[in-house]
């Protein structure tokens, strides 16, 4: 592997913090599904990376899966944004308080 | 003959059961000429049964209905004359009244509920009149009282009604409790439940048991037949259409009591202790109700005192240890009383909803045929010789005058005074009603008095029965030919057990007869048109208490009111208030308020805001994350 393991590992981190950041501090919901998207694809480069370090397939393999749930998700959470902006109006997620204790 | 049997119990069940799943959706007329023709079905096996049977008895199973280990319960029948003779009765007053109650009901939507339930009534009174196996009779049993307590509580939406059927229904189950102890009983000493087999082994039962179990049976059908002191309920039960009184409450149910001592005769009459108690409560609760009937001024209440009044007589026929006297007397009651009722309900419709016998009068000249029609039933219940319950009432008397106990000399006393107020309150109640009053009320006058013809005409086979019931049983002693005596002499009880001779017989038989003519003559007087008894309540203030006493049914109810309602609902308002709100609630509250406090902490967190939610969530994976991450630096 030319790019030594540690930088991949530095740059899904990176990503990691800026889906993290993207999804606590925006409030729209579509802004939180990209934040949790990103999340999702750092954490596929850092089993990528693992696997080309030890020369095993399972970390390919299991980045397969982690695209199938972000596919999911995405298919399944714009359905939800979709329907919850026919009901209510907004996508914004401060107001969707129904479960407040 | 087990087929007829199988229809004549099943006919209204099926009917019943039609009515109940599709009846709403059936036209009116098919309703009512099902539930008609079922019960006129059952009348026509019943008679058929009596021909093929002739005096022969049967013990048929019809099927099993639920064996545990060697408890057995089937469905069996026990064919006798005594059987015969009810079925007859049950099934021919049914199919009267049912087609009554076609014209009763004519305004009435809830036609369909009635005659469901009228059915099934007919059904369990022929259950009990026939069962052989006791838990098959108790299915019976139950079956009329739940019948009688829905019908009388029929117009539910009166308040009062549904009260008073709830009452009938909670004082019978009173002594249906006995009655069931009385059935376990049987089965742990004798190993059996059939009348049959019960009346062959009576013999082994020791004295003790045989007075704890005929007490047990009596404290039944005390209930069943209201009796003292359970008698409370039936006045109150008019509260129901006139057809169901007229069914339930005087000819059948009432008097399934009797029935029920009449059929296990071999193990009352094992007890002497028994006998006298059935007998001294029966001459009692006679004199009571006569008396109570005298002073109560609705038509219904009257006829429903008089019932219990009348039904005391066949307990004292059994009593006295003579079962021929009191099914005549049942029989012969049943025909008069439902005639009675019956002309009760034609007068109360004509006089749209009129209760109150002091309001009515001016009835001879403006419904002649109902006129007629109630003085046979009048001349039937006062036992105004030669018609309807003289004979079966005076056998009564008879037997128990018979009987070598001098104690049984009083209760004939008894019996016959209540004869002859059974005249004095009959009459007061047939001339009140009927006569011409000066003072009468012009509203009736103007009042248009139509009532369906079909429904006076249909009386008219129950007032021949009634005027010619004492055919049935001419006695002896006047040349008769005591049909019903020969007819029911093989059944256990069915010679009295101390008769008396022939010449006594007639002498005591014309005294009475002429002392009930005499009470009619006085009767007469007292309530004629130009009577001074005619107001309501008396001036008088002495006669003004006496009247209140009797009108009261001698303060019986409000005694129980005060003695056993009373203390039970304050204790009900303890246990409410006290232990059940008191303690057990408030400590539940507590409890819940101490877990509401320690989570009041835990209630901020759920602010309902995503992002808080992910902000905790991401902050609860980095914690566990650190934690892993320091654990395998430090542990490796």
């Amino acid at each position: 592997m030319i790019v030594p393991y540690g930088n991949v590992l530095l740059l899904a981190v990176i990503l990691f913090l800026l889906g993290a950041v993207c999804a606590l501090t925006r409030r729209n919901l579509l802004m939180i599904l990209v934040g949790v998207e990103i999340m999702l694809n750092a954490a596929g480069l850092a089993l990528v990376g693992a696997s080309l370090k030890w020369r095993l397939l399972d970390g390919q393999a299991f980045v397969l899966f982690i695209f199938a749930v972000a596919a999911s998700e995405v298919a399944v959470g714009l359905a939800l944004i979709v329907y919850s902006q026919h009901r209510t109006g907004s996508v914004n997620a401060d107001h969707y308080n129904l479960m407040k204790g | 003959m087990k087929t007829i049997l199988f229809l004549l119990l099943f006919f209204p069940f099926f009917s019943g059961l039609i009515l109940a799943v599709i009846g709403r959706y059936l036209p009116r007329r098919i309703a009512e000429w099902m539930a008609c023709a079922s019960v006129l079905g059952s009348l026509l096996m019943a008679i058929l049964a009596f021909g093929t049977a002739g005096e022969k008895r049967y013990l048929l199973t019809l099927f099993d209905w639920m064996r545990v280990g060697d408890f057995s319960v089937s469905m069996s029948v026990y064919y006798d004359p005594l059987a015969a003779i009810m079925a007859f009765m049950v099934t021919f007053v049914s199919s009267l009244i049912h087609l009554y109650s076609v014209s009763f009901m004519r305004e009435d939507k809830d036609y369909v509920r009635y005659f469901c339930y009228m059915n099934l009534f007919v059904f369990s009174m022929l259950v009990i009149t026939l069962a052989d196996n006791l838990v098959f009779l108790y299915l019976g049993w139950e079956g009329v009282g739940f019948c009688s307590y829905i019908l009388i509580g029929f117009w539910y939406s009166d308040v009062v009604n549904a009260t008073a059927g709830r009452k009938a229904f909670i004082l019978t189950r009173i002594g249906d409790v006995a009655f069931g102890i009385a059935i376990a009983l049987f089965f742990l000493l004798l190993n059996q439940l059939s009348i049959f087999s019960i009346n062959d082994k009576a013999s082994s039962l020791s004295a003790g048991t045989a007075t704890l179990l005929g007490l047990l049976l009596f404290w039944g059908a005390v209930g069943k037949s209201a009796q003292l002191p359970l008698i409370v309920w039936l006045p109150d039960a008019m509260a129901g259409p006139t057809p169901v009184s007229a069914l339930i409450h005087a000819a059948t149910m009432v008097t399934a009591g009797a029935y029920l001592l009449m059929r296990l005769f071999p193990v009352i009459v094992l007890s002497h202790v028994a006998m006298t108690t059935i007998a001294t409560v029966a001459a009692l609760t006679g004199l009571f109700s006569a008396l109570a009937a005298l002073g109560q001024k609705d038509i219904k209440r009257i006829l429903a005192y008089s019932t219990i009044s009348q039904v005391s007589y066949m307990f004292l026929g059994v009593g006295s240890g003579d079962v021929t006297g009191g099914m005549d007397h049942l029989l012969s009651h049943a025909f008069f009383k439902a005639l009675l009722f019956l002309g009760a309900g034609c007068l109360i419709q004509a006089l749209h909803e009129e209760h109150d016998i002091f309001k009515m009068g001016n009835l001879r000249r403006r419904l002649p045929v109902v006129f007629w029609l109630y003085l046979a039933g009048a001349v039937s219940l006062g036992a105004i010789p030669p018609f309807g319950g003289f004979f079966s009432k005076d056998r009564i008397l008879l037997s128990t005058f018979g009987h070598p106990e001098p104690i049984y000399r009083v209760l004939a006393l008894m019996a016959e005074i209540t004869a002859l107020i059974t005249v004095l309150y009959t009459f007061r109640m047939f001339f009140v009603a009927f006569l011409e009053k000066p003072s009468s009320h012009e509203d009736f006058e103007k009042k248009d008095l139509k009532i369906p013809r079909f429904m006076v005409w249909v009386n008219l086979p129950l007032a021949i029965l009634a005027i010619f019931a004492a055919g049935l049983n001419f006695p002896e002693a006047f040349g008769g030919k005591a049909w019903l005596s020969h007819y029911l002499a093989s059944i256990p009880g069915g010679v009295p057990s101390f008769p008396v001779s022939p010449g006594l017989e007639r002498s005591m038989e014309i005294g009475s007869g002429l002392l009930n003519i005499a009470m009619l003559v006085m009767a007469y007087f007292l309530y004629r048109p130009e009577g001074r008894f005619l107001e309501y309540p008396s001036p008088v203030l002495l006669r003004k208490r006496l009247e209140e006493l009797l009108f009261s049914g001698f303060y019986l109810d409000r005694l129980y009111q005060i003695a056993l309602v009373g203390p039970y609902r304050a204790m009900a308002k303890i246990f409410w208030l006290k232990i059940d709100e008191g303690a057990v609630d408030d400590r539940f509250d507590a409890t819940g308020n101490s877990f509401r406090l320690f989570s009041f902490g835990l209630q901020l967190w759920t602010t309902g805001r995503l992002s808080t939610y992910l902000k905790m969530l991401l902050l609860g994976f980095t914690v566990i994350v650190s934690i892993l991450a320091l654990s395998w630096y430090y542990f490796r």
